[in-house]
């Protein structure tokens, strides 16, 4: 009887759980704030060698910071439909007529609801399908951000974010999340 | 009962088949077919490029952002997808177009310090999320020449015009009315933040407009019809013949639409629902014919149906589709329910009526014949108003939509593209626009042609692209090397690159923008322009673009051609009245009440400040193939027993008919149903008050 116990909870170990929308509105909803330390690499057709960067991640509400420390510093604000970039030398970039574009404006729309991890909004793009500790989004036939093929987002047992895959035509890219806080804080531990 | 089953089972059919058969265009505007096929070919071409073709435009005011994603939901649930408003051109239209950009600019986007920065931003810009499509725009532009040009083009060019650039969604196709709802509703409860425009929201208007008036006429004509046929004649069985009948005229006019056009316009629909004021008049006329002067009735009769059949004939020489569709069902209705008549002959014989008399007023011809003159010189004296139809009163549009049109308009009106024309140009095109310019018609600074570069200019400014483009690729894809960015642009200058002439600059220039500025149509060269407000064009030849004006344009030559077919409609009848009734003082009766009916419309237009439109001749047709019967029966069969009670009942059920097109929302129905009731309550008066004497009439 033990034996069996311990097997059976071996193989309930071996084989969480799969994700499901309620959990997860769940734990994302409300959310005010979320600020992580992001590990980014990027692989594919532009880069010579994969591409790795440090990122310091804010997300508040309507508002995403994406502050890169290394190799080069700079600034990425994603506000409303605005992007704007300050460069290591401080100086705001010209993005002349990128801002106004309306694909740049759906990736930056896309980019504020992946990182609120907003799944009514991702809903709105893609297709989700739930699966043990991961959530695979493939574009609608309709959806205006045919740029990206697919996009996995990774989750822990407690289902906290922990990852991003994101795949385009001619790039990858893996976003490693770490020392996460958030606001509200997440509810207790599923376990 | 047996013929009656099988009518029943006819109509059934018919109507199930003209349901599933019938294809409704809903926007009356697009059966306006320029008579020039030049004119018709450019405005045709025009709109292909027409930067509201296909699309609606959504200015965004200072929306918080809970309100934005209602918005952008409301659009993504009515498949709408938004699109840029210029094209980005692809690497070989941006090289052909180079040389457009001063010598001056293109030194310094072909310099170190721009391509450094342009390198700087890529690298920052490459490491978002999805950033390899900046990359690949990068690859395809590595100097950002693309970026100057869609500046130097759009540049006071964009219908935002003040720097309120509209975004811009392509519409679904087919479009879904209900989807189309949700996204208009969502624009109107965000008012005055956002501003909108597009064509889907005229069609979704008029579509709700004509829905909601052929429900409540049908409705309104059928319930009075019933109330006034059974208050006259207590036969039930009558109203089951005019019901029936009437289903069977509605679905034969529809068909003998259909046997000519694969699309049957809403607003013929909604005018089908008249159809049951000539049935009525047909029906009652037919019935209960008295055997002691059935000869007088008969002339009465053929003289009412064969004025009503020639005013629908004449009609079908119109140019309007719409206007010959209503003719063809109308005379599909009509004659279908005089063949659904017949198997009947011989119970509507033995049809009564109650008796009605009233005090009668008996006059000479003369005096007739004198009324009618103190009429036309009423006229002559009000003044004939002036012809015209404007496309606002031909189709409906809410006071909001409204309010968005003029809103557009004066953002139009400020970068010259309010009133575009086409002018013929043997010339050149600069010279063209100079002379436009100087006779201020037009204002030359707005217009692209203000960005063209004279050739020897250009060729300046190729010797820059020549000498500095392939290094200026290289040092992009060199400095994005060190980050480990791997680019691959084409160096090289194709060797076709060429100063451009105006008129191929135009022509590059309609590929990547949204609007068309020159064209060739039978083998003739034209140059668009935008008119300068209130800009007098007398003596030169123009051809209106924008849709407002060409459609007026064309409905007013439409007014013109119904007044000069309903003239013409109007000699047939009497030619054929004179055959009929053999005395010019029977045919002065019948036709009397339209100059008082005239008079009265004249005096209302002058008074309101109006204009004698389509609409107008078309009621006036109308009146001819209803209330003029009224004068043909009463004077044929000397205003005798039954037939007064006949134009009476018939009267109040053509006024129950088109009394209600008042209360229409469209202002096509609207404006049909108030012409109509003044020609039809002056006819009826006439014919119940006003009689000739004894010896004049038909009996």
């Amino acid at each position: 009887m033990t034996m069996l116990t311990l097997l059976l909870s071996a193989t309930l170990a071996a084989s969480p759980a799969p994700l499901t929308p309620e959990l997860l509105r769940e734990r994302y909803a409300g959310l005010r704030s979320l600020e992580a330390d992001v590990l980014q690499v990027k692989a594919g057709r532009f880069w010579a060698l994969p591409f790795q960067s440090r990122i310091r991640f804010r997300y508040t509400s309507g508002r995403v910071v994406w502050e890169t420390l290394a190799p080069v510093h700079s600034v990425a604000i994603i506000q409303g439909d605005q992007l704007t970039v300050t460069g290591a030398d401080g100086k705001a970039r010209e993005m002349g007529g990128l801002s106004a574009d309306p694909r740049m404006t759906a990736l930056l729309r896309f980019l504020r609801t992946l990182m609120a991890v907003d799944l009514i909004g991702l809903e709105r793009y893609f297709v989700l399908a739930y699966g043990p500790r991961e959530v695979v989004a493939r574009p609608r036939p309709t959806s205006d951000l045919k740029l990206f093929e697919a996009i996995r987002l990774h989750f822990d047992d407690d289902a906290e974010l922990t990852g991003l895959d994101l795949e385009t035509a001619t790039e990858r890219t893996r976003l490693t999340f770490e020392h996460t806080v958030r606001d509200p804080p997440p509810p207790a531990p599923r376990r | 009962m047996k013929k009656t089953l099988a009518w029943v089972a006819i109509a059934g059919t018919l109507a199930f088949f003209a349901r599933r058969s019938l294809t409704l265009e809903d926007d009356p505007i697009r059966s306006l077919v320029h008579p020039d096929p030049a004119a018709a070919a450019l405005f045709d071409r025009y709109q292909d490029k027409s930067p509201f073709r296909g699309k609606i435009f959504v200015e965004m005011g200072d929306l918080a952002p809970a309100e934005r994603e209602r918005l952008d939901e409301a659009l993504r649930q009515g498949g709408y997808r938004e699109e840029p408003l210029f094209t980005s051109p692809s690497p070989e239209q941006i090289l052909a177009l180079a040389p457009l950009l001063p010598a001056d600019e293109l030194r310094r986007l072909l310099g170190d310090e721009a391509l450094t920065a342009r390198a700087s931003q890529a690298r920052e810009v490459a490491g978002l999320p999805g950033g390899d499509g900046y990359l690949q725009a990068l690859e395809a532009d590595p100097a950002g020449l693309g970026p100057a040009l869609l500046s130097r083009f759009a540049g006071g060019s964009a219908p935002g015009g003040d720097g309120v650039a509209p975004h811009v969604y392509r519409s679904p196709s087919p479009l879904d009315y209900g989807k189309v709802e949700g996204v208009h509703r969502a624009l109107l409860a965000l008012r005055p933040k956002v501003h909108f425009i597009g064509g889907d929201f005229f069609a979704y208007e008029n579509y709700r407009a004509i829905q909601s008036d052929i429900l409540l006429c049908s409705a309104l004509t059928l319930v009075l019809n019933l109330a006034v046929f059974f208050l006259f004649t207590g036969r039930w069985a009558l109203l089951g013949l005019l019901f029936l009948g009437t289903v069977i005229s509605n679905a034969a006019g529809l068909f003998a639409i259909r046997a000519f056009y694969p699309q049957v316009f809403a607003v013929v629909v909604a005018y089908a629902s008249t159809f049951v004021g000539f049935n009525n008049e047909s029906l009652v006329h037919l019935a209960g014919i008295p055997e002691d002067h059935r000869r007088q009735s008969l002339t009465g009769i053929w003289s009412a149906i064969g004025t009503t059949i020639i005013g629908f004939f004449v009609l079908l020489v119109s140019r309007s589709v719409l206007i010959r569709q209503m003719a063809l069902a109308s005379l599909g209705g009509v004659l279908s329910f005089l063949f659904f008549l017949y198997p009947y002959r011989k119970a509507l014989g033995g049809v009564r009526f109650r008796r009605f008399d009233c005090p009668k007023i008996t006059v000479p011809p003369v005096a007739v014949a004198a009324l009618c003159g103190a009429c036309a010189v009423g006229i002559a004296l009000v003044g004939v108003p002036r012809i015209g139809t404007r496309i606002a009163e031909f189709s409906f549009r809410s006071p909001a939509l409204a309010a968005e049109v003029a809103h557009f308009s004066r953002r139009l009106d400020a970068i010259s593209l309010e009133h575009v024309v086409a002018v013929r140009v043997e010339g050149t095109p600069e010279a063209v626009l100079a002379d436009l310019d100087a006779r201020g018609i037009t204002v030359a600074s707005h217009h692209p042609l203000a960005r063209w570069r004279p050739l020897a200019e250009q060729e300046e400014s190729l010797r820059v692209v020549r000498q500095a483009y392939p290094q200026a690729v290289a040092r992009v894809r060199d400095l994005l090397a060190r980050s480990g960015i791997r680019l691959a642009p084409a160096t090289e200058l194709p060797a076709s690159v060429a100063p451009l002439g105006a008129w191929e600059y135009l022509d590059r220039l309609r590929e990547i923008g949204p609007v068309r500025w020159a064209d060739i149509v039978q083998g003739q060269r034209y140059l668009f322009v935008g008119l300068r407000p209130g800009a007098d064009v007398g003596g030169i030849e123009l051809m209106p673009m924008t849709p407002q004006h060409h459609f007026d344009l064309l409905l007013t030559a439409l007014s013109r051609e119904l007044g000069w077919l309903f003239l013409a409609g109007f000699v047939a009848m009497a030619v054929y009245l004179t055959f009929l009734q053999r005395s010019a003082a029977r045919v002065l009766y019948v036709f009397a009440p339209l100059f008082p009916s005239a008079l009265v419309l004249a005096v209302l237009l002058r008074a309101s400040g109006g204009t004698l439109t389509i609409i107008h001749f078309v009621g006036f047709s109308l009146i001819i193939a209803v209330a003029v019967d009224y004068t043909a029966v009463a004077v044929s069969t000397d205003h005798g027993h039954p037939e007064m009670t006949k134009i009476l009942l018939t009267g109040l059920s053509t006024l129950a008919t088109f009394g209600v097109l008042v209360l229409a929302r469209h202002p096509v129905m609207r404006d049909l149903g108030l012409t109509t009731v003044i020609g039809c309550v002056i006819s009826l008066l006439f014919v119940l008050f006003v009689k000739l004497p004894r010896s004049e009439e038909g009996k």
